[in-house]
């Protein structure tokens, strides 16, 4: 075997060279190989012309032949691997081909770049996109492939900041876009659109404001397979986006899945075992230390001596220590947290040939969350086949049912709040469904169903009625439904059990229309356009059911309950848009030298003010491949090089119709008649517009010693504007408020990607190191009525910190800015007016020793909301990440690094934790070793003189920790830096020999082990700096993120 | 220009990068003039909620939260600008600088001696009309006097405010200041605006369960006993004297009120207790400072001067007799709070 192929090895270096290139037609035999492995490469495309059309595909053994005209260049293209080009000469005719083709990232250039339904060569794409291999997302098993793509492309942001099972952390291209706050400190959030397979998946409408909205909190993207897919594309800029318009604001992340490329059917078979274990937990006193430290508080700071022994009487927790009932050490944790053991199948059956291929894949996914009573499972069955019977004749289906089943536990999504109280519980507590925790201890009881079913279908149509004139369709259409089912018994729900039906269903529906052609005029020289329509539709509606005291826990019916107490009913979330969008786009490519696209949107939406028309949206964008002038073509050392430029303007439906139009609404009866009226509480506004973003974007890219180092290097400068922002109107308007476009913001940074192959290809040993890093920065441009400045307060469960919006700025929280603590009275500035001690609020609540040192801003020795400074920077400046890859024979070491720096977090755990020696001191609840924090001591006998120098106040004054909050988060005290470093993913993976595997009939089997989420390196304090809101803070309420260990295998028959 | 060799060539590579660097370098700084300059705001919906400020001469007052924020950024500057009477002319008595007390540490009202307390505080030159640097608060010192400044029912002064900080300035005009004359004590018996008596005493805070000598089915009420707060003159030191008088205006012994706690009546030191007089060094004003103490009412606005005794009533039953007056006193000097019991004088003596 092996002399054969090297005889066929040197005849072909040797090569017999015939100068003769006429068009005779000629038939080749030949075979594709893996470079690395050796092995025939099974379902190669192999594609002649120009533009190149495939003619055949590789069989089994990686053999084909084709007929074709002498001096046509063969491309060889498959999915992971480099595109080879050969120009057929007479020589090869004689003998067997031999190509070699080489895994994807040995050079990016020849990647295939998606830019809008069109797939254009990296050299040709304007715009600025990135791609990620399917292959780099097999190893760890996610429930959701976003958290995969942290790290992965410079700019694009993934915080990975709700580990629940299903669900979705907080995803931002080149930071976040909007300013829009919730009132309860969230911020809009502005995921790029997703396109699964032609299907536009709109990932911010289902989980908009914050979370909290019901519903079975699987994100849409969690239903699809990672396994399935075979690239992820990720646009960036306007000119990469045009094509997808009104949605495409965020940015665009394309999703590919796998395809059926082989005559003989290819199954496979991967399948992932793993665990996952829960992040450290919190230390606590237990038991005793618990009860003596609140005594101790007790006695020390109550106001008398008598009062004191009152009040420790009182609470049998704190007197009672023989009492088996109040004498316990439960560290709750321990019951609410767990390792578990999950699996991932999945079967894939593809194949076909060129006229006709196909795809099945099966995917089985299981998660048990962490957290006890949580979990996620995901039934997929995709397909997808394409018919290609004539040249000029295409079409395409896909088709993918997936449904997901949750198990949300005690909470909803994003918070875990009943299971982050019953671990804050006291530890005296017995661990029975007696105490203060039997909700959350008693979890099984509560029977919790929530499913998610997906169906995604498209069909592309494609025909070339007139050479180079093609006609296009693509109609996609989505459907996802969402149920929700929880029951609790009565006796954990004060003798009242509670059934929650809810269900919701959404709909999306596009289709477009589209007219291009190519023109080749002279050799050289290309020109292409086109026009295209779109039109979609997408509505939404969901009900809801809270059915109250059913007769008995064993009947969950729909009789018997308590109407009086019963609620349900369509929520008010409803909506039903629509979008049309036109676009003509010209495209000049002068020998793949010089690009220039121009694009040209006009957008209308349903959520646009009538008067707003259609908008225009126009976006230029060029590319000279500078490598290519004759001037530089003789460098050895360049491999590739191109400049980018780009501008361009795209809009994102905001709003709602309501804004727009107004609202009627259904007043008291009148004379027996019910009445409408027009809401008071909103002006339409029929101006209103929708967000539009304006993106200019400048890039580098080049390959230097023979693509051993690429650089890739972008910079941008985007505006959003338009954005929606409610107003308060005089109330002689008659109306209370209006919905406004006056607020603006522009944000601006770079991104830069090195790929460095650290030793030569011919080496055994092959290590790919690629680094990614974006800085981001942004900052408000203009405010609703010309203001400069406002405060937008926040209603944050009990820690209200107003956010400033500022010109010039970045939304900033408002807090108090802490230059430590009091030592003693003394210190403590007076008033020399007055003679009054610095006071908190003007209330006569004097400072005294313990109590944190607040910088008084304006002077007036008062601490109130005048003293609030903008200080920290919540949102990330620095994201990217370090992939390696090291390759020595069939052995294979990859690690994923992430980092997010330049980040301040509010510390929002370690201020629940120290307040926890006050808030609960007769109540009980856990409270945290104190020893690790520099807190202010009282000297022996004394109330208010002790520590100098201390950080942290005085914990454990209760009497006075009420009005004063000592621990409040709204202090420069809890504000601390996020910076992190994460390993992410090592896996170890080991690909079987051929031979071996030959006696299984395998074509190819590997097994990897893989620890993801290994470590995170910051000095952050708190539990874990990703997961935290995306306004930075650290709520500890949310679901911890697990660390998995995982051992997969994959086959292929 | 020479050859076509390879020293040309990167001689062409590197003007080119260098005509792309600086290609991107005018890109980028493009960008950030685009975006506004960060820079603090003053509100226009901000401004002055008091614009008549009407401080008693001879006590230090201050106002504050007489200024609403709203979008301004703090820290912002305030300065008083522009002070003058209501004829135009300028008003260097509010703008010159005199001297007064500041205080450098916190009362608590346990200060062990008067020493202890001006340790407290020290004298600094201030001019009478003062805004705090950073808020809109006032301070209109206790030096200030009517015999030098326009006092009510004189239309007083106007002055200016200049509210500044990076965002720009703003000018808040013509607030008016309107003295009121001195009214050294509290309670008083003068009119605000004349400053001249209205009557010629004034009455107890509180009085319970104070029988009288002559009838002892009655309980002394407030019409019973007049108080008189008079300063000495010339005053020579800084004091307070208690006295109590009878129906004849003869001279009591304070020693009757057997249970009051002479030691802590007033925040005052070396205490000298006569048959006919309890004397205190004190110092002023009274309260020092309006925080609640031992020696004041429960808000530390003004001061409790609290006389009590104990005895066996009629049946054998024990009476916790009171009686005493909530006070200020802003004036230096040497004072004395005078009782006059002018029906009845109360029983101090045990009934058998």
């Amino acid at each position: 075997m092996r002399l054969f192929f090297s005889v066929i090895g040197v005849l072909f270096i040797t090569g017999f060279w015939n100068a003769t290139n006429g068009q005779t037609k000629v038939t080749l035999k030949g075979r594709v190989t893996d470079k690395d492995l050796g092995t025939g490469k099974p379902g190669v495309t192999v594609s002649a012309g120009k533009p190149p059309v495939p003619v055949t595909q590789t069989d089994e053994n990686g053999g084909f032949t084709v007929t074709v005209s002498l001096g046509t260049n063969l491309l060889f293209s498959h999915a992971g691997y480099n595109v080879r080009d050969y120009k057929v000469t007479a020589a090869d005719t004689s003998d067997v081909l031999y190509i070699e083709l080489e895994q994807s990232g040995a050079s990016s250039l020849s990647e295939v770049r998606v830019e809008g339904y069109r797939t254009k060569n990296r050299d040709a794409a304007t715009g600025s996109s990135a791609t990620i291999s399917g292959k780099v997302l097999q190893d760890v098993p996610v429930s959701n492939v976003v958290e995969l793509l942290q790290g992965k492309v410079a700019g694009l942001d993934v915080q990975n900041n709700n580990g629940s099972p299903g669900g979705m952390g907080t995803i931002n291209l080149r930071g976040a876009s909007s300013i829009s706050m919730t009132s309860d400190g969230y911020l809009r959030p502005t995921s790029p659109l997703f396109v699964v397979d032609g299907t536009p998946i709109d990932v911010n409408s289902g989980y908009e404001y914050g979370f909290q909205s019901s519903g079975p909190g699987i994100s849409p993207i969690a239903l699809i397979p990672p396994q399935d897919i075979e690239k992820v594309d990720v646009l960036r800029d306007a000119a990469a986006t045009a094509q997808y318009g009104s949605r495409a604001a965020y940015g665009v992340i394309v999703i590919t899945t796998k395809r059926g490329l082989s005559k003989v059917p290819i199954v496979s078979y991967s399948a992932q075992f793993f665990t996952k274990t829960p992040p450290k937990l919190r230390p606590i006193l237990g038991g005793k230390e618990e009860r003596l430290s609140r005594i101790q508080a007790i006695l020390d700071y109550d106001s008398s001596a008598a009062s004191a022994l009152a009040l420790i009487n009182r609470y049998p927790a704190l007197s009672d220590s023989l009492n088996p009932y109040y004498n316990n050490a439960t560290d709750w944790q321990k019951y609410f947290f767990r390792t578990t053991l999950n699996q991932d199948h999945t079967i894939q059956v593809r194949g076909g040939d060129k006229t006709f291929n196909y795809k099945t894949n099966l995917n089985y996914y299981q998660e048990a969350g962490i957290i006890r009573n949580t979990g996620f499972k995901r039934y997929s069955l995709s397909m997808n086949a394409r018919y290609w019977p004539v040249e000029n004749f295409l079409a395409d289906i896909s088709l993918q049912g997936s449904l997901g089943q949750k198990q949300a536990g005690s909470s909803n999504t994003m918070d875990q709040d009943k299971v982050y109280n019953a671990i804050r519980s006291s530890t005296l507590m017995p661990a029975s469904i007696y105490s203060g925790t039997g909700e959350v201890f008693n979890l099984d009881a509560i029977r919790s169903n929530n499913k998610s079913a997906n169906i995604l279908g498209t069909l592309n149509l494609q025909w070339e009625f007139v050479k180079g004139l093609t006609l296009r369709n693509n109609f996609s259409y989505n459907f996802n439904s969402g149920t929700e089912d929880t029951y609790t018994p009565s006796y954990l729900n004060n003798n009242s059990s509670e059934g929650i039906t809810y269900s919701d269903r959404r709909y999306v529906i596009n289709n477009r229309v589209s007219l291009d052609f190519v023109k080749m005029i002279g050799e050289a020289f290309q020109l292409s356009g086109g026009a295209v329509n779109e039109i979609s539709t997408e509505g939404f509606r969901a009900s809801r059911n809270v059915l109250v005291g059913f007769p008995s826990d064993q009947i969950e019916g729909s009789i018997g309950y308590n109407p009086m107490r019963s609620r349900g009913g369509i929520l008010d979330n409803l909506y039903d848009k629509r979008i049309v969008g036109n676009l003509g786009y010209l495209s000049f490519n002068y020998d793949k030298r010089y690009v220039i696209d121009l694009n040209y949107r006009l957008d209308a939406t349903s959520s646009n003010g009538p008067s707003a028309g259609y908008l225009k949206n126009p976006s230029i964008s060029a590319r000279w491949n500078f490598q290519k002038e004759k001037f530089l073509s003789n460098l050895e050392w360049l491999s590739y090089g191109a400049v980018r430029g780009s501008w361009g303007r795209t809009i994102a439906p905001t709003g709602d119709i309501f804004d727009v139009y107004g609202k009627y609404i259904i007043g008291q009866q009148y004379n027996n008649n019910p009445t409408v009226f027009i809401d008071l509480n909103r002006v339409p506004n029929v101006a209103f517009l929708p967000l539009t973003t304006t993106k200019t974007n400048f890039g580098t890219e080049f390959g230097l010693f023979n693509n051993r180092l690429e650089v890739n290097y972008d910079t941008y400068y985007e505006t959003v504007d338009n954005e929606g922002r409610e107003i308060a109107l005089p109330n002689t308007s008659g109306f209370a408020k209006k919905m406004t476009n006056e607020t603006s913001m522009a944000k601006f940074g770079h991104e830069l990607t090195l790929t460095l192959r650290v030793f030569s290809p011919e080496k055994p040993v092959q290590w790919t190191v690629s680094a990614n890093g974006a800085l981001n920065r942004k900052v408000v441009t203009r405010l609703p009525g010309g203001l400069r400045e406002f405060v937008f307060p926040v209603n944050d469960g009990g820690s209200n910190i107003p956010v400033v919006y500022r010109l010039g700025k970045d939304l900033t929280p408002l807090i108090y800015y802490n230059t430590g603590v009091y030592a003693s009275t003394a210190d403590v500035p007076v008033n020399p007016a007055t003679g009054k001690r610095m006071q908190l609020g003007n209330q006569g609540f004097y400072m005294q020793g313990g109590d944190p040192r607040w910088v008084d801003v304006n002077g007036d020795y008062v601490i109130d909301d005048r003293d609030l400074l903008p200080l920290g920077n919540p949102f990330p400046r620095a994201t990217g990440g370090i992939y390696s890859t090291v390759q020595y024979k069939d052995f294979m070491l990859v690690t994923q690094v992430n980092y997010t720096l330049v980040r301040d977090i509010l510390n929002e755990a370690a201020a629940t934790e120290l307040s926890s020696y006050t808030t609960n001191i007769f109540a009980g609840g856990a409270v945290p070793p104190i020893e690790n924090y520099n807190y202010w001591k009282a000297d022996p006998g004394e109330k208010t003189t002790g520590t100098v120098g201390a950080v942290y106040p005085n914990p454990y004054d209760f009497r006075r920790a009420a009005t004063l909050d000592p621990f409040r988060t709204n202090q420069s005290l809890f504000l601390e830096d996020g910076s992190y470093w994460k390993i992410s993913q090592i896996t170890l993976s080991y690909n079987f020999a051929p031979e071996f595997l030959r006696r299984f009939r395998m074509t190819s089997a590997r097994l990897n082990l893989t620890a993801a989420n290994v470590y995170t390196f910051s000095r952050y304090t708190g539990p874990d700096p990703e997961l935290v809101t995306s306004f930075g803070r650290d709520k500890s309420k949310g679901y911890p993120n697990a660390r998995t260990y995982s051992l997969g295998l994959s086959v292929q028959f | 220009m020479r050859n076509n060799n390879g020293k040309d060539m990167y001689c062409i590579v590197s003007r080119n990068t260098a005509y792309m660097l600086l290609f991107f370098m005018v890109a980028m700084t493009a960008c950030k003039k685009l975006v506004p300059k960060e820079r603090t705001t003053i509100g226009g919906d901000s401004g002055f909620t008091l614009d008549t400020y009407e401080p008693i001469l001879g006590r230090t007052t201050y106002f504050s939260d007489n200024f609403y924020q709203g979008s301004t950024t703090y820290p912002a500057d305030f300065k008083i600008i522009n002070v003058r009477r209501r004829t135009g002319e300028p008003a260097p008595e509010l703008t010159d600088a005199f001297p007064v007390k500041v205080w450098k540490a916190a009362y608590t009202g346990e200060e062990k001696s008067i020493a202890e307390i001006e340790a407290k505080r020290r004298e600094e030159y201030h001019s009478i009309l003062e805004m705090s640097p950073h808020t809109g608060d006032i301070t209109f010192w206790g030096a200030g006097k009517s015999d030098f400044i326009f006092a009510q029912p004189d239309s007083g002064y106007l002055f200016d405010v200049e509210l500044s900080n990076s965002g720009g300035r703003r000018f808040f005009r013509n607030l008016k200041l309107m003295p009121m004359k001195e009214i050294p004590t509290l309670p008083t018996n003068l009119n605000a605006m004349t400053g001249q008596p209205v009557g010629e005493n004034f009455g107890l805070s509180f009085i319970e369960n104070v029988t009288g000598i002559k009838n002892s089915s009655r309980n002394l009420g407030f019409s019973d006993v007049d108080v008189y707060i008079r300063k000495a003159n010339p005053s020579t030191r800084n004091t307070l004297t208690f006295r109590f008088l009878d129906t004849l205006y003869q001279p009591m012994n304070p020693a009757i009120f057997n249970t009051t706690d002479w030691a802590n009546l007033v925040h005052g030191f070396n205490m000298k207790k006569t048959d006919t007089y309890v004397q205190y060094d004190v110092a002023y004003p009274i309260p020092l400072v309006s925080v609640p103490t031992r020696y004041t009412t429960s808000d530390g606005r003004t001061a409790r001067a609290a006389f009590t005794w104990s005895r066996i009533g009629f049946g054998g039953a024990r009476i916790n007799a009171s009686f005493g007056l909530n006070f200020a006193i802003y004036d230096p000097g040497d004072w004395e709070i005078v009782f006059a019991f002018k029906n009845d004088v109360p029983k101090t003596t045990d009934d058998l």
